[in-house]
C-alpha cells in the first residue's frame, strides 16, 4: 500500500483558505505541463494545494506575502511535479518520458541501496508497478507519485523511496538491527553502568543523561546518533548537515563536552558534590558510554504522520 | 521525559528527499532534523538513499582517472608550438608574394649577360657604359652572392612566364606594331626608374637595386620612387605585351626581352623624360620614323614646325609635318632629352614659334625656328 503523505502544514492547523497563485501563466509554461496535457486550471489546483499545504515553507502561524510565494514556486522542481503528476494521472506520453529517462537509474540506485543485484532488480520492479498505479483503492487507482511534491528532485525522490521500501522491510524482517551492522543480533550492549554501580547510581545516571539530551538541539542530536549509533563517517554526515567533515568532528567534540558537563551539573542537581559526579562517571569522563539508542529516539509529538510502509510482496 | 515514540510516524519520501538535497526551508528543516536524531530508520532511508546518489554519479567521474593520452600531458606546450607555427606559415606565405611585388628589379639587374645580345650600332656607344655595371654585377652574382641572384632572377622569370597571358598595352601608344627598339623603349623606364632614384646606379646598379629593396620594405621610399615604381609596373604590362605580339608575329621576342634588360641608355632617356614632363603625355611612344630609325622620346609641333628627339639625344626638324626631317646641329651641351613649344602666359602655344630643349643636366636652351638655340 503506497504511502498516503499528509501534509505537515495542513495537519498543524494551516488555513485551507486558497491563496491566488501569482505568476501562473508564467509558472504554467515554464513547467512544460501543457505537454503533458495538464491544463492550467488543473496546474493551479495542484500548486494552490501543495503551497496552501506547506504554507509556503513558512513557519506555521506566519503569512506569506506575494515575493514569499513566487520564490517558493520557483524553489519547487516544477518540470518534475508536472511529469510525476502526469504519470500519476496516466498520460501516456509523460510514461515513455519516465521510462526513457528514469528507468536505468532507478534500477541501478535500487541495487546500489540493496546491495544486491537480484533485490534491487526486484524491489526496482516493485516499485514501478507501484508508481504505475497498479494499488486501487475505493476504486481509484493510487500513485506514490501523487505524494511527490517537487521541493527535491524527482529522482532523489525515487532513491529515497527505494531506500524507505528497503529499509521498511528489512526492520520487518530484522527488527530493529542495523542494515550495516553484518553483526545483527550481538552488538554490544551499552554499558550505561559500570558493573560495580548499583542500581539507584544507574537510575541516577539514566536521568541525567535524559535531561542533558533534552537540552539538546534537534542537529546535535541527529549528529550523536548518526555517529554513536548509526556508526556513520564523517564524510557521510557532513553533506547533510551542509559543513565539511572536519566541521562535523569539531561539532562531535563540543556536542560531547557539553553533554559530559550537563550530565555532571545533573548529577550535582540530584546532590552529588563534583567530585563525587566526576567520579560517578569515571576517571575520565569522555569515557562515558551513553546508551543513545534509546534516548534519542524520541520526537515531538505530531510532526509527522506518516507511518511506515513494509515492501509489497517482500514480507 | 515528555516525549512519545515516534518510530511509526514518519517524513514522507518528498521531505527525506528534500533534507538530503539541502531543499528545505529552515523551519522544515528543523523538524526534519528533530525527527532524524530519533528515528534509526529514516536515518537509515537518507544515508541509503544518498549512497545510491553517489553511486549513480560515480559513472559520470570515471573517465576523469582513466589514464590520459600521453600526448595529452604536452597540451601546455601546444600553445606556444601552433603559435609558432603559425608565424612560420607567414613567413613562408607572404614572403614570396612579397618579392613577386618588386619585378622591376630584374629589369634594373639583368642576370645572365651572356643572353643577352649585341645591340645596335646607334646604341652601342651610349649603352656601353651601363653595360659595364651589369656585367660587374654578374661578377657579383659568380663570385657567390646568391641570395641577390635570387632576388634578380625572380622578376626576369615572371616576365618570361607572364609574357604569354599578357594583358593588352596600357599605353595607347604601345598598340602600333613594335619592333626590338620600341620594346626596349618600353621596358626602359624600369631600369630608368632605377637609375633615377639611386645616384649610385652607374657605379654599382647590383647594389643600389639591392637598396631600393630594403628602402621598400621598410617603407621609406621616397614619393618619387613610388611614382617611378608605378611607372614601371605599366612599362612591364607593355613589355609583356609587346612580347606577346612578337611572337605572334614570329619575331625574336626572348631577344626583345633581353635586349630591354641592357639598354640601360634609353632607360636613362625615357627616365629623365619622365622627370621633366611629368605627365603622361611625356609617356607618349613614337613609331620609328626618323631618319636615324631610332624611337622619338620628345616632341614639339608650333605651327607647321615640328621638332623630335630620338633616343641618342639627336634633334630632328620637319616643317612639313613629318613628312621630311633634317638634323639639327648641335648647339647645345650635353644630351638633349626633351623639346617642347613654350608657352605664354595664358598657357596658349606662342605663336612666334618658341621652342625650348632641355639637356640630361636640366640646361635650357630656345629657338624660334628650331635650327636657332640659344642657351637661357
Amino acid at each position: 500500500m503506497p504511502s498516503q503523505p499528509v501534509e505537515v502544514s495542513a495537519a498543524a492547523g494551516i488555513s485551507a483558505v486558497p491563496q491566488p497563485i501569482y505568476m501562473l501563466d508564467e509558472l504554467w509554461r515554464e513547467s512544460g505541463a501543457a505537454s503533458y496535457g495538464l491544463e492550467r486550471e488543473q496546474f493551479r489546483e495542484i500548486l494552490e494545494r501543495i503551497g496552501t499545504a506547506q504554507n509556503f515553507g513558512l513557519a506555521p502561524d506566519a503569512t506569506a506575502s506575494r515575493q514569499q510565494q513566487v520564490n517558493y514556486f520557483r524553489g519547487l522542481r516544477l518540470a518534475d511535479l508536472v511529469l510525476a503528476r502526469a504519470c500519476a494521472g496516466g498520460h501516456q506520453g509523460a510514461w515513455e518520458h519516465f521510462l526513457s529517462v528514469y528507468r536505468q537509474p532507478l534500477t541501478r540506485a535500487a541495487i546500489a541501496i540493496t546491495g544486491i543485484e537480484t533485490l534491487g532488480r526486484d524491489l526496482a520492479d516493485q516499485l514501478y508497478a507501484e508508481l504505475y498505479g497498479l494499488t486501487t483503492r475505493d476504486g481509484v487507482r493510487r500513485s506514490p507519485m501523487d505524494s511527490f511534491r517537487g521541493k527535491g528532485s524527482l529522482m532523489g525522490w525515487l532513491r529515497t523511496t527505494i531506500a524507505q521500501r528497503h529499509v521498511d522491510h528489512h526492520r520487518r524482517t530484522r527488527r530493529e538491527l542495523s542494515l550495516d551492522d553484518p553483526a545483527d543480533g550481538n552488538e554490544p550492549q551499552a554499558a550505561v553502568a559500570e558493573p560495580e554501580n548499583t542500581p539507584a547510581e544507574l537510575l541516577l545516571l539514566s536521568k541525567a543523561i535524559e535531561e542533558a539530551l533534552r537540552q539538546l538541539a534537534a542537529e546535535e542530536r541527529f549528529l550523536l546518533a548518526a555517529y554513536y549509533l548509526d556508526e556513520r563517517t564523517l564524510l557521510e554526515i557532513a553533506p547533510l548537515l551542509r559543513v565539511h567533515e572536519a566541521t562535523v568532528s569539531r561539532k562531535l567534540h563540543r556536542v560531547t563536552g557539553q553533554l559530559r558537563k550537563q550530565v555532571i551539573r545533573n548529577l550535582q542537581a540530584q546532590g552529588l558534590s563534583k567530585p563525587a559526579a566526576q567520579e560517578f562517571l569515571g576517571a575520565d569522563p569522555r569515557d562515558l558510554d551513553l546508551n543513545l539508542k534509546k534516548t534519542l529516539q524520541f520526537s515531538l509529538p505530531g510532526a509527522f504522520t506518516e507511518k511506515a510502509v513494509p515492501m509489497r510482496g517482500m514480507q | 521525559m515528555n516525549s512519545t515514540s515516534q518510530l511509526d510516524l514518519h517524513p514522507d519520501a518528498d521531505g527525506l528527499n528534500a533534507f538530503v538535497e539541502q531543499a528545505l526551508a529552515v523551519p522544515e528543516r528543523e523538524q526534519i532534523l528533530a525527527h532524524l536524531a530519533g528515528c534509526s530508520r529514516c536515518r537509515q532511508v537518507i544515508f541509503l538513499a544518498q549512497h545510491a546518489a553517489v553511486e549513480a554519479e560515480a559513472p559520470a567521474t570515471q573517465p576523469t582517472n582513466k589514464p590520459t593520452a600521453w600526448y595529452w600531458n604536452w597540451r601546455l606546450a601546444w600553445v606556444p608550438t601552433t603559435a609558432l607555427a603559425a608565424a612560420l606559415a607567414l613567413v613562408v606565405t607572404f614572403h614570396p608574394w612579397r618579392t613577386t611585388q618588386m619585378p622591376e628589379l630584374a629589369k634594373a639587374v639583368p642576370f645572365r649577360d651572356e643572353a643577352v645580345p649585341p645591340p645596335l650600332p646607334q646604341e652601342r656607344a651610349s649603352a656601353g657604359a651601363a653595360r659595364k655595371p651589369a656585367q660587374s654585377l654578374a661578377a657579383n652574382s659568380l663570385a657567390g652572392n646568391a641570395e641577390f641572384a635570387t632576388r634578380r632572377r625572380m622578376p626576369e622569370e615572371l616576365v618570361q612566364q607572364s609574357a604569354p597571358s599578357a594583358a593588352p598595352p596600357a599605353e595607347p601608344g604601345a598598340s602600333a606594331p613594335l619592333n626590338g627598339v620600341s620594346s626596349a623603349f618600353l621596358s626602359s623606364p624600369v631600369e630608368s626608374t632605377q637609375q633615377k632614384t639611386t645616384a649610385q646606379f652607374q657605379t654599382e646598379p647590383a647594389v643600389a637595386a639591392w637598396q631600393q629593396e630594403q628602402q621598400r620594405s621598410s617603407g621609406t621610399l621616397s614619393a618619387s620612387a613610388d611614382a617611378s615604381r608605378q611607372i614601371a609596373q605599366k612599362s612591364m604590362r607593355a613589355e609583356a605585351y609587346t612580347v606577346h605580339t612578337s611572337r605572334q608575329t614570329a619575331s625574336s621576342g626572348p631577344r626583345m626581352v633581353q635586349q630591354s634588360q641592357s639598354m640601360p641608355a634609353s632607360s636613362f632617356v625615357i627616365g629623365t623624360q619622365q622627370q621633366f614632363a611629368g605627365s603622361a603625355a611625356s609617356l607618349k611612344t613614337y613609331p620609328p620614323k626618323l631618319p636615324s630609325g631610332l624611337t622619338a622620346v620628345s616632341s614639339a609641333t608650333v605651327q607647321h614646325l615640328t621638332l623630335e628627339i630620338d633616343l641618342a639625344g639627336t634633334m630632328f626638324l620637319s616643317d612639313d609635318s613629318g613628312e621630311h626631317w633634317e638634323p639639327v646641329a648641335r648647339q647645345w651641351t650635353g644630351r638633349a632629352i626633351e623639346v617642347r613649344a613654350k608657352t605664354g602666359l595664358s598657357g596658349n602655344t606662342a605663336t612666334a614659334g618658341v621652342f625650348e630643349l632641355k639637356n640630361d643636366a636640366g640646361s635650357t636652351w630656345a629657338s624660334a625656328d628650331g635650327k636657332t638655340w640659344s642657351a637661357q
